[in-house]
């Protein structure tokens, strides 16, 4: 089917450069044959619905009849929506500390799992498998040993005389229990840090402690930069999650309720918006400004990542 | 040498202290979900259950359709996994083993797709999905599979193909094979250990599909284990040990199933770590 490469020749260039161009179409013609089912799926999927929902957010729109044009009632709606005001302030709550602590936690426990200990696997495995418990099943686990008057937390702590606080019932409690919960399931990036800890070069170490340096500083200078583009990765993941936080409080919210809406939640906001009050408009609003927020914060990390990640390859 | 026995001994303790963290909440699931009612509602908690009611269980999966839940779980994986294994296999192959213009634009293009949050394509696509008549059944959650809507899938597969020698398709290329033949019956076959990982990653994430299910499917009986669990909460709410006996037959499984799988578990991750 296809002819054996055809040898360059200075005499004639001409249709040397037309066969050129015509295998280079034919390449890009079998490239996209393979990609079009993303393609198609991007474009139907994606594209469609990404332009659908900002069309939709200068509507009022119930899904039914068609959607009439408001300019920019719904925005300047959300600003003055203090329901709005609160999903924001408790998402942007959750995401501030889960984000960092789940990413200290995770690399502090891929380092203590890439340490030379006996039974390694034994602790590996046990500090995954919360991650793989299903969402709905974790957050019943969790509104259940978190429970205040039965709940097994609640017992330990009064063994040592501190009175437990009502986690997920108390206003002041309900995100920190959030984030706890968030923090059980870390194992995914935890064996990913691992993965980053162990692609390491052990020579690097060496050199580090020939030169002087101690455990604190191999950690400072050898150890983050050579994992720093494996953090960017989980940060911007986890990032992206956190602010779409959903499922764990929309099963807490049945036996917890969410007290004084301190567990209103962006997506929460959005889904009682769009699929119980159809405010379609509105929520696509809504739905814009999730997009924008996300766009802002991924470009400030990526603008500012270059002053902390090193990439091993550039410096060659 | 005693130095070296007190750290090592240290990191045990450390070891163990954050295990019984991470172990913690899944014991007193198990532990709870056998005991009596009565002996949930105890202050200080009692650990052990007295006696032992084994028959939480059967009781807890027959007050609901349980069968139905699981049968439907396990179309859906199935369906799914189909639609992510053909089409997946197949884009990856276009963004790593062929060289073309625009590739890795495009390939941009689907990363970048990941950091868009679900709800900014949700309400057009639920319309359509509605005049289609597909509100109420899986279709929503599956017909994007076959479209590559796993970017996660493609990726994971991406980086594996890349690390298999181009040589091996240049050689039958030199034979005269087609690239669906040199797609079919020289890289898939030598990519089995990544395919694995993506079935399995697929697997879990259907199981624990709880937002899709929630937005499209309305009927009871049409419900994913997911959504069922989160129906005895309304039902049962005083009673803890037979929530907690379903959560426990909803997540016993997965757990099976890793320690089954470990292996291919732990280097599947790590290979959606890597940059490249």
């Amino acid at each position: 089917m296809r002819k054996l490469r055809t040898p360059r020749r200075a005499s004639a260039s001409a249709p040397a450069s037309r066969v050129r161009r015509s295998r280079r179409q034919r390449r890009m013609r079998l490239g996209l044959l393979f990609v079009s089912p993303w393609i198609l799926g991007f474009l139907a999927f994606y594209l469609y619905p990404f332009f659908a929902t900002l069309y939709y957010s200068f509507t009022t729109f119930t899904g039914v009849g068609n959607p009439r044009g408001v300019g920019f009632a719904n925005y300047s709606e959300l600003f003055h929506d203090s329901l709005f005001r609160t999903a924001l302030f408790n998402t942007f709550y959750y995401t501030a500390f889960e984000v960092p602590l789940s990413t200290v936690v995770a690399i502090g426990l891929a380092l203590l799992l890439n340490m030379n200990v006996r039974g390694r696997a034994i602790y590996r495995t046990l500090f995954y498998i919360p991650s793989i418990v299903p969402v709905v099943a974790s957050s019943l686990i969790f509104v259940w040993i978190f429970q205040p008057s039965f709940g097994v937390v609640n017992s330990l702590l009064s063994d040592v005389h501190i009175e437990g606080p009502e986690w997920f019932f108390s206003v002041a409690w309900s995100k920190p229990s959030f984030i706890l919960l968030g923090l059980w399931g870390l194992g995914q990036p935890m064996v990913i840090y691992l993965a980053a800890l162990q692609g390491v070069p052990r020579e690097m170490y060496e050199v580090a402690a020939l030169e002087g340096a101690g455990p604190l500083q191999r950690l400072r200078h050898v150890t983050l930069p050579m994992i720093s583009p494996v953090i960017l990765f989980n940060v911007i993941m986890s990032l992206v999650l956190s602010i779409q936080y959903f499922t764990q409080a929309q099963v807490i919210e049945t036996p917890a309720g969410s007290p004084g809406s301190s567990t209103m939640f962006f997506v929460i906001y959005y889904y009682q918006q769009a699929f119980q009050d159809l405010h379609l408009g509105y929520a696509s609003a809504m739905a814009f400004m999730l997009f924008i927020l996300v766009l802002i914060i991924t470009i400030v990390l990526l603008k500012t990542s270059s002053g902390w990640v090193y990439y091993e390859n550039e410096q060659q | 040498m005693p130095r070296k026995i007190g750290a090592s001994a240290l990191k045990h303790i450390v070891l163990i202290a954050v295990g019984a963290m991470f172990a913690l909440p899944l014991a007193w699931m198990v532990l709870t979900s056998f005991k009596s009612a009565s002996q949930t509602l105890t202050f200080p908690v009692v650990w052990w259950p007295h006696p032992f009611l084994w028959n939480n269980y059967p009781h807890v999966l027959s007050s609901l359709p349980f069968g139905r839940f699981f049968l439907n779980t396990f179309v859906y994986c199935a369906v799914t996994i189909v639609g992510v294994c053909i089409s997946s296999s197949l884009v990856a192959y276009g963004f790593s083993r062929l060289r073309w213009r625009g590739r890795n634009g495009l390939f941009y293009v689907m990363l970048m797709t990941l950091l868009l949050p679900f709800v900014c394509t949700l309400i057009p696509l639920f319309i359509l999905y509605k005049h289609v008549g597909w509100i109420g059944t899986y279709l929503p959650l599956e017909v994007p599979t076959f479209f590559g809507s796993s970017v996660f899938s493609t990726f994971l597969l991406r980086q594996f193909f890349m690390t298999i020698p181009q040589s091996l398709s240049d050689a039958a290329r030199m034979d005269g094979a087609n690239e669906f033949y040199i797609f079919s019956r020289i890289v898939l076959p030598l990519a089995k250990p990544a395919m694995a990982t993506v079935i399995l990653f697929q697997f879990i994430y259907c199981w624990n599909d709880f937002i899709g299910p929630l937005i499209y499917i309305s009927n009871d009986s049409s419900y994913p284990l997911s959504l069922g669990l989160d129906l005895i909460l309304g039902d049962y709410s005083t009673n803890w040990s037979w929530v907690m006996a379903a959560a426990s037959a909803a997540t016993v499984p997965i757990v099976i199933l890793f320690f089954l799988t470990q292996r291919t578990f732990i280097q599947g991750i790590a290979l959606t770590g890597t940059k490249g």
